[in-house]
């Protein structure tokens, strides 16, 4: 007998895999956090409104090189695993405002998960950032006692 | 590195430690918190003059409880896998390097915390070579 998936509920997936499940993170330092490596996660927290293995559509956001590639799960391809995302990806050169419209544009506008609008565009814009050139800053550390002594007598 | 979100002030209501009661008179009684369970003892009567036991009053601010005085929280992170959790978690989460990891894979993390904004709070240790 076949098994058929369509009738799992996105419900009965959390509660299932909300104890422990690959993608989790658990620390017992800081009071226990718990993170979720999800892809389709956009603030990598374990809860039920950000897992994007449970819910029916997601949006992940992650850093791919220098591009920024962006996945949605298809809501009615979900028993097709192999075509359930639909994969985009901007280049490095793309304007980070124009990342963010398209993000928006093609997902909270549409009504397709409205309510990750903002961590949406928060999580383009932290890895539009995470992509930018670090700049050297070395911080000057005034010398003390011996080590100052000897750095006066060199300079004199 | 991004500093934390701005949060109330860190209130330590006692900094010294609750020491076991006569761990002062007996060198084989250490100082390790023990509550003292005697029927006739004065530490655990309270009675006045006598050592604070710890309770639950003496605990921190449940918004300051685990911060450190950057107003960070520690996260232990063993690989650059781990530290990419904290992409987004930047201003609460500083990352702590695992004690096992080795010089080489440090120098890869912290220069991906670097480009992420986020804290590494051993950050030096075993990298830097004494000249």
């Amino acid at each position: 007998m076949a098994t058929s998936i369509e009738n799992l509920s996105s419900d009965l997936i959390w509660e299932v895999t909300r104890n422990q499940n690959a993608f989790l993170v658990k620390r017992k330092q800081s009071g226990g956090i718990q993170l979720s490596r999800d892809p389709l996660n956009l603030v990598n927290k374990h809860s039920r409104k950000y897992a994007g293995y449970a819910n029916e559509k997601a949006i992940g956001i992650h850093a791919d090189d220098n591009t920024i590639s962006f996945v949605t799960k298809v809501a009615s391809k979900t028993n097709k695993p192999a075509s359930v995302h639909h994969k985009t990806s901007f280049a490095a050169s793309t304007p980070s405002r124009k990342v963010y419209r398209n993000v928006v544009s093609s997902t909270a506008k549409k009504g397709y998960r409205a309510d990750l609008r903002a961590e949406a565009v928060a999580r383009a814009s932290a890895i539009k950032r995470s992509q930018r050139d670090v700049k050297d800053t070395k911080r000057v550390t005034k010398l003390r006692g011996a080590k100052a002594k000897k750095a006066a007598a060199e300079s004199s | 590195m991004v500093a934390a979100k701005k949060h109330v002030p860190i209130v330590k209501k006692k900094t010294t430690a609750f020491k076991r009661h006569q761990s002062d008179l007996f060198m084989r009684v250490g100082e390790s918190w023990r509550k003292p369970k005697g029927i006739d003892n004065a530490m655990r009567r309270r009675f006045s003059g006598r050592a604070a036991m710890p309770k639950i009053g003496y605990g921190s601010n449940k918004k300051t409880r685990h911060m450190m005085p950057s107003g960070h929280k520690a996260f232990l992170v063993n690989n650059v896998r781990d530290l990419d959790l904290l992409l987004m978690h930047n201003k609460t989460y500083a990352a702590e390097i695992a004690h096992a990891v080795s010089a080489r894979k440090r120098i890869e993390i912290v220069s991906r915390a670097k480009q992420l904004g986020v804290k590494v709070t051993n950050g030096k240790a075993k990298i830097t070579t004494e000249s």
